[in-house]
């Protein structure tokens, strides 16, 4: 693999990460992570258009009118977002249920949109398709690990598995209720921008 | 003293630069200038304005929270006697002769939770201080005094570690330390279990009433949470008076506006608090208050029309507004430093806090959200408050 | 590159063309399963009302149905009690009383006092009502909603077959806070419900929410702690419909019956 695709692969995750560097997404991570399965399901739904997203922007990059170029984009986008959103009602009905708002408000979120705009736009699909996977991964380790804390800490389960009981049911486990709310995940994701900035100084920006 | 002095001294090296233990210097140092003055000189070209430093300015608060401290112990202490018929006794005696046994009791209740709060506050502080290679700063004394005052009796003691935890991290050390930080840390403490724990902290929290004395620890919601129920002060069994003087069960600190006011006045005198913020909160208070009562006509239903007509006298003596506005609020990292700006900041928290109380039936105490919130502004208050200096006097030397 | 005035015009044709087809067929083909789901997620909150299902039991869509076999969907004049059978997947009984009650014959103005205490401003003039015929849980479940805090409250209440006992009580949709009044959907709270008095024999409601701790076990329910107006909101929501402006009448037909 040569160093470009490394990159492109590479620095989503850490360094370049949407929601804790470029600090996009935040309405989506703040409003789905308060457990695992709603977190996962959300960067699935999120995976799947921004791959296909990028792919097909990306082969209609040199048919694009620049004129009606960003309405083309969200075109695209907003038809991939319904279909996910379909498809999410229509198998995962008890996740969808509780997501359905924020899955719609994919077509607002910046990272879709802006890897089209930076991206997509500018290279092959193949490329495309590796910036988005790795923009969505990107996305969805942050979530996951927010849902993660957020679930543990606020009803004491892990993907609905028990794994502190709770005091409400009987248990030790005393339910920490900022945790069931948003702001808590402000706090988490802050909590990670301070870790990945202490163990990558290049993070900071520049006084 | 002089031996421990030698000690000090003796070991010095080992933890000044190049000594063994060079990294934990910050804990030396802690030690070294809390029981002695520091040895250190400023150099160079200074401007001394007065003696007064942060050391002397912490252990000033300190000094002023003596009275509401053991207040929150004699009382806590009494209204423990008034629940547990073993005291009846006691209690028949009335306050006067038995406050000694009150004050034990309380002390019983109070002391733990301090410990608690110095010792994984303390070792927060030495872990960031350690590593932030910084010395450990006299600012904890005061929060770590604040905290626990703000706390029902009855908290569970590892809910009061991971309060002070989360104040003491994400309240003060996220920012950078004593100085840098934006909001009070002990009052980030204290909202952040409020919001975590909430039945403990405003839900059913401990309570006995009078007219019960004999029922063994009878909770109940606070006063504020049952105002909101039936907006009528002469249903709480308690008179002004007993909020004045703070007879009345609380979080352990705040029960007495008394206290509160001579803590006020001490703070005042050695110009340590500032007055204008003291004042224009109790101005804010009373302004909207007022304004509330004048409205009080428009609630749809009996509780809220009732809640919407009490006076300011009863929003300065019901819950922690006095020991809010007196302590909290004042705290001078994280209020506003330019004067006018303490006049809008004081006002706007003492504006907020009987509009919280009323008109949000969440959130029965207004007060400590009012200071977070404002404590949040404070700095943009400062920036305009600069910048219309600026212009004033730009105008005035005709640069413009 | 440039593109002509033509060009441009004809891509955004087609391309909206192409979306809108993908869009449209995504959503034909799926439309039946979305439905079923929806239907499926509203039967496993009666089952779960009446006392069949545990929270946090699955059934799978068979399952359901089988139960469903034994459950009939009436349709209930508001005005005059009288019921009527009708399948559970007819339009009618599909409809959401909710909002049909907003339309000007499909409903009627609730009483002031209960409509401020409840939020509810209309109700409607035909309700749902699930008569459960499963063996060892025979139950009557009827919909339930008003505001608490924050958000309104939906769910429904489950009472034994001569309308005199309360069997269950679910709320599956409000946003309260977390720990307060969110504790409406804890299974320890919901499990005092069963077999409280519900209704006497006039038709008053006797189950009572208290602020603080019940002391009449036979009738009253414990407050949330530290959630007053949520407390309240439930006890108003109760009055509401199961008093003469709900299911009353209903209800009386039933107590009459047996």
């Amino acid at each position: 693999m040569d160093k470009a695709t490394k990159k492109v692969l590479v620095d989503p995750l850490h360094v370049q990460n949407p929601i804790t560097l470029q600090v996009l997404g935040i309405c989506s991570a703040l409003a789905v992570t308060t457990k695992v399965e709603t977190a996962l399901v959300m960067s699935a739904a999120l995976t799947f258009v921004l791959v296909l997203s990028n792919v097909s922007i990306s082969l209609l990059r040199n048919k694009i009118p620049g004129s009606v170029r960003i309405i083309t984009q969200l075109s695209i986008i907003a038809s991939l977002v319904v279909v996910a959103d379909q498809l999410l009602q229509a198998f995962l009905f008890d996740v969808a249920k509780e997501i359905s708002v924020f899955v719609t408000l994919i077509i607002t979120n910046c990272i879709v949109m802006g890897r089209a705009e930076a991206f997509a736009m500018q290279n092959p699909p193949g490329k495309s398709a590796l910036d988005g996977l790795s923009n969505s991964l990107g996305y969805s380790w942050v979530l996951i690990a927010v849902g993660l804390f957020r679930e543990l800490l606020g009803s004491g389960k892990i993907l609905n598995y028990t794994v502190f009981e709770a005091s409400a049911d009987g248990g030790w486990y005393v339910s920490n209720g900022l945790m069931v709310l948003s702001p808590s995940a402000f706090f988490l994701i802050g909590l990670i921008i301070w870790v990945q900035r202490a163990l990558s100084p290049e993070m900071n920006e520049e006084d | 003293m002089a031996p421990l002095r030698n000690l000090l001294d003796k070991v010095a090296p080992l933890f000044e630069e190049g000594g063994k233990w060079e990294k934990l210097y910050p804990l030396y140092e802690a030690a070294d200038s809390f029981l002695y003055t520091p040895g250190k000189r400023t150099e160079g070209a200074v401007h001394v304005r007065d003696g007064m430093d942060i050391k002397r300015l912490m252990v000033t608060v300190v000094i002023a929270l003596m009275p509401c401290t053991i207040w929150a112990m004699i009382n806590t202490g009494w209204q423990q006697m008034l629940a547990d018929p073993a005291h009846a006794e006691a209690v028949s005696l009335g306050l006067k002769s038995s406050w000694m046994t009150a004050l034990s009791l309380g002390a019983w209740a109070f002391l733990p939770v301090y410990a608690v709060t110095i010792a994984v506050g303390g070792a927060l502080e030495g872990v960031f201080a350690t590593v932030r290679k910084h010395e450990i700063n006299e600012g904890f004394l005061v929060t770590s005094m604040l905290f626990p005052l703000t706390l029902p009796p009855d908290l569970p003691l590892w809910m009061v570690g991971v309060g002070i935890a989360f104040g003491v991290v994400i309240g003060k050390e996220i920012f950078g330390g004593t100085g840098m930080n934006v909001l009070n840390p002990a009052l980030t403490g204290r909202i952040f279990l409020f919001f975590a724990y909430p039945s403990y902290m405003s839900g059913s929290v401990w309570r006995i009433l009078p007219a019960e004395g004999a029922v063994d620890g009878v909770t109940g919601a606070t006063a504020l949470g049952d105002l909101v129920g039936h907006g009528d002060v002469s249903q709480l069994g308690y008179t002004w008076a007993d909020y004045f003087y703070g007879l009345v069960p609380g979080s352990m600190g705040e029960t007495s506006a008394l206290c509160c006011l001579l803590g006020a006045a001490f703070l005042i005198f050695t110009k340590v608090g500032s007055w204008r913020i003291m004042l224009s909160s109790l101005l804010g208070l009373c302004g909207m208050t007022l304004l509330l009562n004048a409205l009080s006509g428009s609630g749809s239903t009996e509780a809220i029309r009732g809640y919407l007509a009490i006076g300011p006298e009863w929003h300065f003596v019901l819950g922690g507004f006095a020991f809010g506005a007196v302590f909290m609020a004042t705290d001078p990292v994280s209020a506003a430093q330019t004067d006018t700006g303490r006049w809008i900041y004081g006002a706007l928290i003492g504006a907020l806090t009987p509009l919280v109380r009323v008109i949000n039936p969440a959130y029965p105490e207004g007060v400590m959200l009012a200071i977070i919130f404002m404590n949040v502004f404070a700095p943009t208050i400062d920036y305009y408050v600069v910048k219309s200096n600026i212009k004033r006097r730009e105008a005035r030397l005709g640069v413009q | 590159m440039e593109f002509s005035n033509k060009y441009i015009f004809c891509f955004s044709l087609l391309l909206c063309l192409v979306c809108s087809l993908a869009v449209a067929s995504v959503h034909d083909e799926l439309k039946d399963r979305q439905v079923k789901n929806a239907q499926q997620d509203q039967q496993s909150q009666v089952l779960q009302a009446a006392g069949i299902l545990s929270p946090d039991e699955k059934l799978t869509s068979e399952e359901i149905e089988e139960y469903f076999t034994k459950i009939k969907a009436l349709l209930v004049s508001r005005e005059t009690g009288e019921s009527e059978v009708v399948k559970i997947t007819s339009e009618e009984f599909k409809q959401d009383p909710r909002s049909v009650a907003k339309t000007a014959d499909g409903g009627v103005d609730a009483p002031e006092k209960e409509a401020k205490a409840t939020g509810v401003r209309r109700i409607a003039n035909k309700l749902r009502v699930f008569e459960v015929n499963v063996p060892g849980h025979e139950c009557l479940v009827l919909e339930i909603s008003g505001n608490g805090l924050w958000s309104t409250l939906l769910g429904y209440i489950a009472l034994s077959p001569d309308t005199r006992e309360v069997r269950g009580i679910t709320y599956y949709s409000h946003k309260e806070t977390p720990g307060l009044g969110g504790e409406v959907d804890n299974p320890k709270w919901k499990a005092q419900w069963k077999d409280k008095r519900a209704l006497g024999e006039d038709g008053e409601v006797l189950v009572e929410v208290v602020k603080g701790v019940a002391t009449d076990a036979e009738r009253e329910i414990d407050g949330l702690a530290g959630a007053t107006i949520t407390s309240r909101g439930v006890d108003s929501m109760l009055k509401l419909w199961l008093g003469d402006h709900g299911y009353g009448p209903f209800l009386k037909t039933k107590r009459g019956a047996l």
